[in-house]
């Protein structure tokens, strides 16, 4: 027993099977990576419906022509009209929601009684969830690239990239971009779902709220002509936040109760 | 070597000290019953010990280390109020979590062990949800057991147990027991425990009001004789005037007296009164009996 628990690496690797497995066998994931694929299509295939109008009142309404709107703008800037309110960035709220589902459900159960009396480094725990939860956000993202593309096929939108004002090369760096800065969210959202414990409906609000405050800096941030200094900075952000949060989290499960 | 050794714990939470400068001993190999009212702060302590809540103060040592210690921490089974089971998992997915949790190598076969101790191998395919108070009660066990902790920290573990369940629990920590696991049970159900339990600590508001062996409380429980007759007011007035004490019992109509042998009050009464003795006994009082007794005394 004292090799299992005796190294950091050897406690955090039971801590990530752990963790792993769960991810696994919990249906949530499932659900989540499918609304993850089926939005984009469906956002996409609605959308072009509508023709570039809002079909009660007659109104021109700026609808997706192109695929790549669905992941981004170029420049960076935020509008507000439905290319920019329906794409990839609502996925940052989906991942928040999980993440709080994910961990308040360790409490809802009581499971962190088991969790806790062998383990007296909260840090494992809090290393392994945002590390999990981390991949999990980044299967979303591709999930939902995935799905902008079907549906963009379906709805016969342009592919074009150039039409967007970005590049291959750009697109390729949003996208890194995008998913590291969703480790912002996950950092955010697990922070506060440490403080909700079982209380889900509390770190689901607030972590909905915090998400609400960053919404207009993630295409400032991400842009679909994104470059190196994009990823850098939202590689290091991620990492910033992870690390601080994560300290955060850590100290809030030593000092306060678990059950 | 002591299992564990709690010396001036306390917690508070805000104004109401739930642990009061408890101390605490428990041998190890030991199974130890953990008695107390609602609220009396066995729960609290056994989170404590666990290391689910800090404490305010006061230290607890497990085999002589700080509990905080990981490799000391790795050694303990705990089920305390419910099962931390995920309730749409099946009891098996549930396990192998834990095994995980625990870095037990074989899990598979480690599982079945445990599920077969607790008489739980046919629920392994069951949604933890579907089970049943008993089975999920025994179920938290078998979660205790895995990895053959040398602690167990139980909770109220009867608690929804039937007849049937109830003996198999009992076999179970007398067979850990004599393997060298200490264990620290808390519960309402005093029969039960005194079946099982090696030593006792009593808890009142948060402090241990009495800590003894299992020999040293039945030294504690005087024995006393318990009879029936056709006349019970007037007999329990004559044995209170001749040995001091004579008491009606209202649960089992009997009257209670003490200071003489079954045969002499019998002959006491028949010779002196003419009053025939229709039932009479020769008993112990239990550990609920000295417990009732000792918090009647307490709240005087």
């Amino acid at each position: 027993m004292k090799d299992k628990f005796g190294g950091f690496l050897q406690r955090l690797s039971t801590m990530l099977k752990v963790d792993a497995r769960r991810m696994f066998t919990m249906p949530t994931v499932y659900i989540m990576l499918g609304i993850s694929l089926a939005l984009p299509v469906l956002i996409l295939v609605m959308t072009s419906f509508m023709g570039g109008a809002n079909p009660e009142t007659g109104e021109a309404v700026e609808t997706f022509t192109n695929v790549w709107q669905a992941i981004g703008s170029a420049g960076g800037t935020m509008r507000m009209d439905l290319t920019s309110m329906c794409n990839i960035n609502l996925l940052y709220f989906l991942v928040a929601i999980f993440v709080c589902l994910f961990v308040g459900e360790d409490f809802q159960s009581g499971y962190v009684k088991n969790l806790f009396t062998v383990r007296s480094k909260k840090l494992d725990y809090v290393l392994s969830k945002t590390i999990v939860l981390f991949v999990a956000a980044v299967g979303m993202f591709l999930l939902y690239f995935v799905g902008a593309m079907i549906g963009g096929g379906i709805a016969g939108l342009s592919f074009d990239v150039a039409a967007v004002g970005a590049s291959a090369g750009g697109i390729i760096a949003c996208m890194i971009s995008k998913v590291f800065f969703a480790l912002v969210f996950v950092s955010i959202a697990l922070t506060l779902a440490t403080v909700g414990k079982a209380r889900l409906w509390l770190s689901i609000l607030g972590s909905l709220a915090a998400g609400m405050l960053l919404f207009t800096m993630i295409p400032m941030m991400t842009p679909l002509d994104s470059g190196a200094f994009n990823v850098v900075l939202c590689v290091f952000g991620g990492l910033l936040f992870a690390a601080g949060l994560g300290a955060v989290s850590n100290v809030i499960l030593n000092k306060t109760s678990l059950v | 070597m002591n299992a564990i050794e709690i010396r001036n714990l306390t917690k508070t939470f805000g104004e109401k000290r739930a642990v009061d400068g408890l101390s605490m001993t428990v041998p190890e190999g030991a199974i130890y019953g953990f008695i107390g009212e609602n609220g009396s702060g066995k729960s609290t302590t056994e989170k404590l010990i666990c290391g689910l809540i800090q404490p305010s103060g006061g230290e607890i040592k497990l085999w002589g280390k700080d509990f905080r210690e990981q490799t000391v921490r790795a050694q303990i089974g705990v089920l305390i109020e419910a099962p931390g089971c995920f309730p749409n998992y099946t009891v098996w997915n549930n396990m192998k979590l834990q095994a995980a949790n625990l870095g037990i190598g074989n899990e598979d076969e480690e599982i079945r062990r445990v599920l077969r101790l607790v008489r739980m191998e046919g629920a392994a395919g069951n949604k933890f949800k579907n089970c049943s108070l008993g089975m999920k009660q025994r179920i938290g066990i078998a979660f205790a057991l895995l990895g053959n902790p040398r602690l167990l920290v139980l909770d109220e573990p009867i608690n929804g147990l039937d007849a049937d369940g109830m003996r198999i629990m009992r076999e179970i920590l007398l067979d850990l027991s004599h393997r060298g696991t200490t264990v620290l049970i808390s519960s309402h159900i005093l029969g039960e425990l005194e079946k099982i339990a090696t030593h006792y600590g009593i808890l009142r508001g948060g402090k241990m009001l009495r800590e003894m062996t299992a020999s040293e409380l039945d030294a504690d429980c005087p024995t006393y004789v318990a009879l029936k007759t056709a006349h019970m007011a007037q007999t329990a007035e004559i044995l209170r005037r001749a040995f001091g004490r004579a008491d009606l019992d209202e649960q089992t109509g009997e009257i209670r007296t003490a200071g003489a042998t079954a045969e002499q009050i019998a002959g006491y009464l028949y010779a002196n009164f003419g009053i025939p003795v229709t039932e009479i006994r020769t008993a112990k009082i239990g550990l609920e009996e000295y417990y009732i007794g000792l918090m009647r005394e307490e709240r005087r």
